[in-house]
């Protein structure tokens, strides 16, 4: 007799597209066991289509119906679910993209996948509270070379090498989406404000430097400065740091300062 | 959160240490939809259920809207994801964020399906049937006992859809169901929608299947609507409760008495004011098993 291990893997199985699950194992009731098993199976990809197309609404709209199917087909088939909530199911849609001709050869589409993935990051990241300016102008003189910032846990920066950001707002707006291009900017932030609305921008050269420095890589004010000093004029730097600083406490995006001779939230 | 809204109807000390069901009123499933109607029209509901794992987020509008709903509704949290008869090892990751959202929104009670939804570590993400054996009893009850020793509390479990049954049966489902409660000492969410479903696309008798389990476990009942496509009928959640499912709900309340009562409404999803007369409906009937369930609560 089958156990209840095996009847649920080939259960499983048939759901997936894989081997039949036996009909000698099914009992038939008024329905028969063919069109009982084809209920699952529909369901199942069906279920997993509708979550890619919940979290990328764009992206299925600028494929268009033929390319989303076989985008969607493709990913389910290479990608079964290893997530508990669909939530994550799309997860690597990206980089599927970037792997599987046609959509390999338009790079667009996974920074347009990956710009949608970021904004559901964003919304449903973890709450902190966040500091304004005050705090900075309290702030004694030699704390600032150690100065380090907190972010808020929804910020994020996506690298941008098309101009799929503006394909997504045009869409969104339900204008015609522009030409793909190259992106006229590196980079976009990307963060929740205080209303719990999603917000980004474009990122410059410069700031992208100071994103890097002080969020991923944590570094302090002085290390800011050296790195900017690279690109600029030494006097001119300071004021420059200090603007990219100014803007972000401006946005609510960070929540706490701290420095190696004193620190404050 | 200081301040929280307390079931406006409950059973007594006395009644909840005799192990009576506590009876919380008529509820709906809170959807994103309904968010801000549930906070500015403020519904006559008594109580509204979470899909849990929708909550199961670090924050975000989701949690804020919760901490604000749960302020002033009481709510039950009810489960997709717990998968209690597959033969993978339980997921202790979501077990401890479960237990640390009953934690945070101290819901009435936590539920989730008599079903699996994956097996090998891949998810289906869908409500799977179970074969009726002595061997799944034993997986599932003792499954659920770990459950429920994990969280410190007792679990209600929901009959489910099905379209398939299995060959290796060795009992009907409500024969099933109830062992399961017996011997982990959980309580029943009782699909009535889904028992009507299951009917359809097996052949049994939805008010035998009723009669067939124990009266006391039943703690909540849920309604829904479905597609009927003659030959067979799924589980859509996208319709209103139909006539024939109202009527087995009101025939089931005959049996057992007033219980905690929802409608879940999961796609086409209409205006709140909508779902409220509906579940007006359920009201209604319902109010005529009430005195029954008072009695027993006083």
């Amino acid at each position: 007799m089958i156990t209840l291990g095996s009847l649920e893997q080939q259960f499983l199985s048939h759901v997936r597209g894989g081997a039949t699950f036996p009909r000698e194992c099914c009992a038939q009731g008024l329905v028969d066991s063919d069109i009982g098993l084809s209920i699952y199976a529909n369901a199942y990809g069906s279920r997993l289509a509708e979550a890619l197309e919940n979290d990328h609404p764009i992206l299925s709209k600028y494929l268009g119906d033929t390319l989303w199917a076989e985008f969607c087909k493709g990913y389910i088939e290479s990608h079964p679910s290893q997530v508990r909530s669909l939530r994550h199911f799309g997860a690597h849609g990206a980089a599927w993209l970037t792997q599987h001709k046609p959509f390999s050869k338009h790079p667009l589409l996974a920074e347009l996948a990956s710009f949608e993935r970021e904004l559901l990051d964003v919304f449903d990241a973890a709450d902190a509270e966040r500091i304004d300016w005050t705090v900075m102008q309290s702030l004694d003189a030699s704390a600032w070379p150690g100065l380090r910032l907190g972010f808020h846990p929804s910020l994020r920066l996506l690298a941008t090498a098309t101009n799929a950001v503006d394909v997504w707002r045009a869409l969104k707006d339900e204008r015609s989406p522009p030409t793909a291009t190259s992106s006229s900017t590196p980079a976009r932030l990307l963060w929740r404000d205080l209303e719990h609305i999603s917000r980004f921008r474009p990122v410059e050269a410069d700031e992208l430097i100071a994103l890097r420095s002080m969020f991923f890589g944590q570094e302090d004010f002085a290390t800011l400065c050296e790195r900017l000093a690279s690109d600029h004029a030494a006097e001119s730097v300071p004021m420059m740091a200090i603007g990219f600083l100014r803007r972000w406490f401006d946005e609510g995006i960070v929540c706490s300062v701290s420095s190696e001779t004193g620190s404050g939230d | 959160m200081p301040d929280r809204a307390v079931p406006a109807r409950v059973s007594t000390p006395e009644a909840k240490a005799s192990g009576v069901r506590p009876f919380y009123g008529y509820g709906l499933g809170l959807r994103t939809e309904h968010f801000d109607a549930v906070l500015n029209e403020k519904p006559a509901i008594d109580w509204f259920e979470i899909i849990s794992e929708n909550f199961m987020v670090a924050g975000g509008k989701p949690r804020h809207y919760l901490e604000a709903i749960r302020a002033r509704y009481p709510l039950a949290m009810h489960g997709v994801s717990l998968s209690i008869g597959s033969t993978d090892p339980f997921d202790y990751q979501y077990l401890a964020e479960l237990k640390q959202l009953a934690r945070d929104i101290e819901p009435i009670w936590i539920s989730d399906h008599l079903c699996w939804t994956g097996n090998g570590g891949i998810n289906s993400h869908d409500l799977l049937p179970l074969p009726y054996t002595e061997e799944a009893i034993a997986h599932v009850a003792s499954r659920i006992g770990e459950v429920q020793e994990f969280l410190g509390r007792e679990i209600l479990i929901e009959n489910v859809s099905t379209y398939v049954s299995f060959a290796n049966a060795e009992m009907e489902e409500p024969a099933f169901l109830a062992e399961i409660a017996r011997r982990s000492g959980c309580r029943i969410l009782l699909d009535v929608n889904n028992i009507y479903v299951s009917s359809r696309n097996h052949g049994f008798d939805a008010d035998a299947y009723v009669g067939a389990l124990p009266a006391e476990k039943i703690w909540q009942i849920h309604l829904a609507g479905h597609s009927d496509y003659g030959d067979y009928v799924i589980d859509t959640h996208d319709h209103p409760v139909r006539d024939e499912v109202w009527a087995l709900y009101a025939r089931s309340l005959e049996r057992i008495g007033a219980v905690t009562t929802m409608i879940e409404r999961d796609d086409h999803i209409p205006p709140l004011a909508e779902l409220v007369l509906e579940l007006d409906h359920a009201r209604r009937i319902g109010s005529r098993f009430e005195q029954a369930n008072l009695a027993a609560c006083a």
